[in-house]
């Protein structure tokens, strides 16, 4: 290896480089300038100044630590997300020594000093068996010194992106000999680009090529923001087969290209065929005589969008465009939609419709759930990465210490959660006032005697009267009725008064909550700051992105909440049925069953002359991440340190409703996921740990607001802790510490008398 | 509750990770991987350490190590059996810090002299030391046994995860 290697090479010279030391993108542009082809003057940042920057900043380290924190193949796309996060924060704030900056600036210097484009350039990254595109981070219209440095930096960083660490074994990623090259060319702006395949990928043993073209950046093509119009023509002659038009706001447009356009763009083909020996797939921007490519690679059998999940969330990818259109729909359609239809079902007293009819309502909110799954999947989750895009934005411009900071700029939203947290604590505070009454209903929650409605307004007609009680009755049925319609473990937790009256009785023992201090930030002096680093130009884009993020953000929690709302209505209806049939003598009083039951619950009702009734099992509860042999126990378990703070407290662990009665102030929440169904219980808890990772997730959300501690992606959490254990969470380092420390076993030892004389 | 979530991604990716395997044939690996370890000592209302060269027994219950007579380990130990024995893999892992494990085996240390006792003990430490032969050998070293109360096991820089030789009795 020798040391005086060049950290940049001119594009036209990378042709003759190994594809090691320049990678497979800066390689195939220097050939295509070798060849006479029209490329974009540029040069390439060698692998060597990636390896330097990660010798001079001990980066590898920080790879390393958020890669092995724990298996990869246990850590969910939203840990992952964080991890690159973090990564991608640790290569902006590592200063760039002079010794690689400078032949950066000078190269730049030399091209001129424009609007450049930057781009990844990967060894083997642009190999015929695999191609990795989308995987790594391009960027465009970058101006200035400091520009250019940052943007070397975020490539170089992208090379643990979120979406390269799912592909990491594809890729063969190792923190010790992964590394990347960067292309930085002038920026070509033109009214048209597009892509170009030597064959159609989907149609490789057929005599097809295919151009596709959006206006404007081949960026917005690539990343899908634009849909392309698409010419299929014959690969051996160029005979256009097949023309079809892309989706424009104005309507049907004219086709992009001109047939001259597209004879320039097949003989273009051809010759970068011949070139690399195999048809190309190539990125090309401009027209006719002035067409310009700016990429080009062979043709791969099998991209990177696979059949598995990892596709789907490579579609999620937050893109200012996608989100802007997303962000309508869901504000203004579809939330609206859903809290309507929740409330359309609620409306409907299910007691008065016969069988029949009762048996409609089931299928008929069944089929409702179901579509709402769907367009949960393919629209709010998508919507939801408005505050991933947020993260992204503010720290790129701000630099801030804590690559989460910009999450205090979404403090204070109006969440339904955190609204029925104030409820629940309102109720709290007037059983305090009133300690009669908390000892008129000691025990009741517990007591079994009001797990439906009637038994509850029993229970309160036998109460001394009281002003108090008399306030406290409707106050308690308000509440369940607007906050607690929701479904939780397949139970409807408005018909269980029980539930709710032991989490208000418990909140009431202890004193008010102190909610957590805002530790100095303030939401809108870090806008302030955000609008100030980017400044005046780029102002209403960032009011963009803030006011997107925030309602992303707010819509994370809600959207699950009215969600439920569906769910619980499905289940007030399924209820309904089951007594029926219980009445009937054709379904056990005990059975217990999920929304899984619906159509074999909607059959039985339509079927009066049929027999009893079998209803599928409910699920078990699935078990996560590696269990621990029998005889080992975890005394120290890792996960992300998701809100700062240390605890201590006997573990609860939350799997099913019945739970919520159990849990006593000061104890440790422990569940799979927190889910917004569940997060009134947090105000008891000093401390969560949860299986399901990641910093932007409910439990951590509402962890931070709260000042509680929280460490969340601990694997197998609630499988290997037991009621009552002893923990310490520390939501600093990400550490749940169980047990005291004791050297019990150590002590019971007895010496062996024949060790001495 | 129902709802569904994001879909756990990675789970369609194998994992080669060594957490897989069962924690008791990590230690076994980590301990019979490891020629030399750190002894943890104690007397005098002062804590000391030196490196050791050691063998376990196969159910990993017992570890054997010897010491010369006129050392300062020697004198703690006669005065008290409690040791800690710290073994890791850091020459595997030198650039690697979430690669290292480490266990600390707490337990009491027995001084084992004269035969017959003396012989399966001093096969141990050779077959995994041959060239301590001569040192062993000598009338001024002494064989040590240590009885394992249990092990504690660090991976990934923090999780740590602890195991107890059964007693097949």
């Amino acid at each position: 290896m020798g040391s005086a290697r060049s950290l940049v090479v001119p594009l036209a010279a990378a042709g003759q480089q190994e594809s090691h030391q320049v990678g497979g993108k800066a390689r195939t542009l220097g050939r295509l300038i070798g060849a006479g082809f029209r490329v974009p003057k540029g040069f390439c940042i060698t692998v060597d100044a990636y390896e330097r920057f990660i010798a001079a900043s001990d980066l590898a380290a920080t790879i390393q630590m958020e890669l092995g924190r724990k298996p990869l193949a246990e850590m969910r796309w939203e840990e992952i997300w964080d991890a690159a996060l973090r990564i991608r924060s640790a290569f902006l704030a590592a200063p760039l020594p002079a010794d690689i900056a400078g032949p950066i600036v000078a190269a730049y210097r030399a091209l001129g000093a424009g609007s450049l484009a930057v781009r990844s350039s990967a060894p083997g990254e642009d190999g015929a068996e695999q191609s990795h595109a989308g995987l790594h981070e391009s960027l465009v219209g970058v101006e200035g010194e400091q520009g250019l440095l940052d943007a070397v930096r975020i490539v170089w960083a992208s090379l643990w992106s979120d979406a390269a660490l799912l592909y990491r074994k594809e890729l063969g990623m190792d923190v010790s000999r992964s590394r990347m090259a960067v292309v930085v060319q002038d920026f070509v702006p033109a009214n048209v680009s597009g892509v170009g395949f030597g064959i159609d990928p989907r149609r490789p043993s057929e005599d097809r090529a295919m151009v596709e073209a959006v206006p404007g950046f081949c960026e917005d093509l690539v990343s899908g923001a634009v849909d392309p119009d698409r010419w299929i023509m014959k690969r051996s002659t160029g005979e256009i087969v097949e023309w079809s038009p892309g989706t424009r706001e104005s309507g049907t447009a004219s086709p992009l290209l001109e047939r001259e356009d597209l004879d320039v763009l097949h003989r273009a083909l051809r010759s970068v065929e011949e070139l690399l020996g195999c048809p190309p797939d190539v990125e090309w921007t401009d027209r006719a005589a002035n067409l310009t490519l700016l990429q080009a690679r062979p043709v791969t059998g099998v991209t990177v969008e696979g059949d598995d999940e990892r596709a789907w969330y490579l579609s999620l990818r937050p893109n200012q465009g996608r989100l802007d259109a997303l962000c309508t729909r869901v504000t203004e359609e579809l939330i609206p939609e859903l809290e309507a239809e929740g409330q359309r079902f609620a409306a409907t007293d299910l007691t008065t419709l016969d069988d029949d009819a009762l048996a409609d309502a089931i299928d008929e909110r069944r089929e409702s759930l179901a579509r709402w799954k769907t367009i949960y999947r393919d629209e709010f989750i998508p919507f939801a990465h408005g505050v991933r895009r947020l993260g992204m934005y503010y720290n790129d411009a701000v630099r801030p210490d804590d690559p989460y900071e910009f999450t205090v700029i979404l403090g204070n939203q109006p969440m339904i959660a955190s609204e029925r947290n104030a409820a629940l604590e309102r109720l709290a505070g007037s059983l305090r006032e009133d300690p009669q009454l908390i000892r008129g209903l000691e025990g009741l929650a517990d007591s079994g005697r009001i797990r439906d409605r009637a038994g509850w307004r029993q229970e309160m007609d036998a109460l001394p009267a009281s002003p108090a009680a008399e306030a406290f009755k409707p106050a308690f049925e308000a509440f369940l009725d607007h906050y607690m319609n929701i479904a939780f473990d397949d139970q409807a937790l408005d018909d269980r008064p029980d539930l709710t009256l032991g989490v208000v009785m418990e909140l009431a023992r202890g004193g008010e909550r102190k909610m957590a201090e805002a530790g100095g930030a303030d939401p809108a002096a870090l806008e302030r700051r955000l609008l100030e680093a980017v400044g005046p130009d780029r102002r209403e884009e960032a009011v963009n992105v803030i006011r997107i993020g925030r309602l992303s953000w707010q819509l994370r929690d809600d959207d699950n909440i009215l969600m439920g709302r569906l769910e619980n209505q499905l289940q007030h209806a399924l209820h309904l049925a089951a007594e029926r049939l219980v009445e009937a003598g054709r379904l056990e009083g005990d059975a217990r069953f999920g929304t899984g039951a619906a159509g074999p619950l909607a059959a039985a009702l339509r079927d009066r002359a049929g027999g009893r009734v079998q209803l599928p099992l409910l699920e078990a509860p699935a078990c996560h991440g590696t269990a621990l042999p029998p005889g080992s126990t975890p005394r120290q378990m890792i996960g992300q340190p998701a809100a700062p703070g240390l605890a201590t407290g006997p573990v609860r662990i939350v799997r099913d409703a019945e739970d919520f009665t159990r849990f006593r102030r000061g104890e440790v929440m422990v569940c799979d996921a927190i889910q917004p169904s569940v997060t009134h219980l947090v105000p008891l808890a000093c401390a969560i740990i949860e299986r399901r990772g990641g910093m932007l997730i409910h439990g951590a959300i509402i962890a931070r607001e709260l000042g509680l501690p929280c460490v969340n992606g601990v694997a197998n959490a609630a499988d290997l802790l037991k009621n009552g254990d002893l923990v310490t969470v520390d939501g600093h380092l990400g550490i749940v510490t169980v047990g005291p420390p004791e050297f019990d076993l150590e002590r019971g030892q007895t010496a062996n008398p024949s060790a001495r004389e | 509750m129902p709802i569904e979530d994001e879909p756990v991604l990675g789970r369609t990716v194998d994992s080669d990770d060594t957490a897989a395997r069962p924690l008791v044939e990590r230690i076994r690996q980590l301990v019979t991987g490891q020629p030399f370890g750190v002894l943890c000592t104690h007397g005098e209302n002062l804590a000391y350490g030196s490196l050791v060269a050691f063998a376990f027994t196969g159910d990993l219950r017992y570890a054997v190590f010897a010491t010369p007579v006129a050392t300062r380990k020697y004198r703690l130990l006669s005065e008290h059996q409690e040791v800690a024995l710290v073994v890791d893999d850091r020459p595997r892992h030198q650039n690697d810090m979430m690669k290292v494990e480490a266990v600390t085996a707490t337990g009491r240390a027995e001084e084992i002299r004269g035969a017959p006792e003396m012989d399966d003990p001093v096969q141990l430490l050779l077959a995994r030391h041959p060239q301590l032969k001569n040192f062993l050998d000598a009338r001024s070293s002494a064989l040590f046994r240590i009885r394992i109360a249990r092990f504690l096991h660090v991976s990934r820089f923090q999780e740590v995860n602890q195991w107890v030789p059964q007693d097949p009795s």
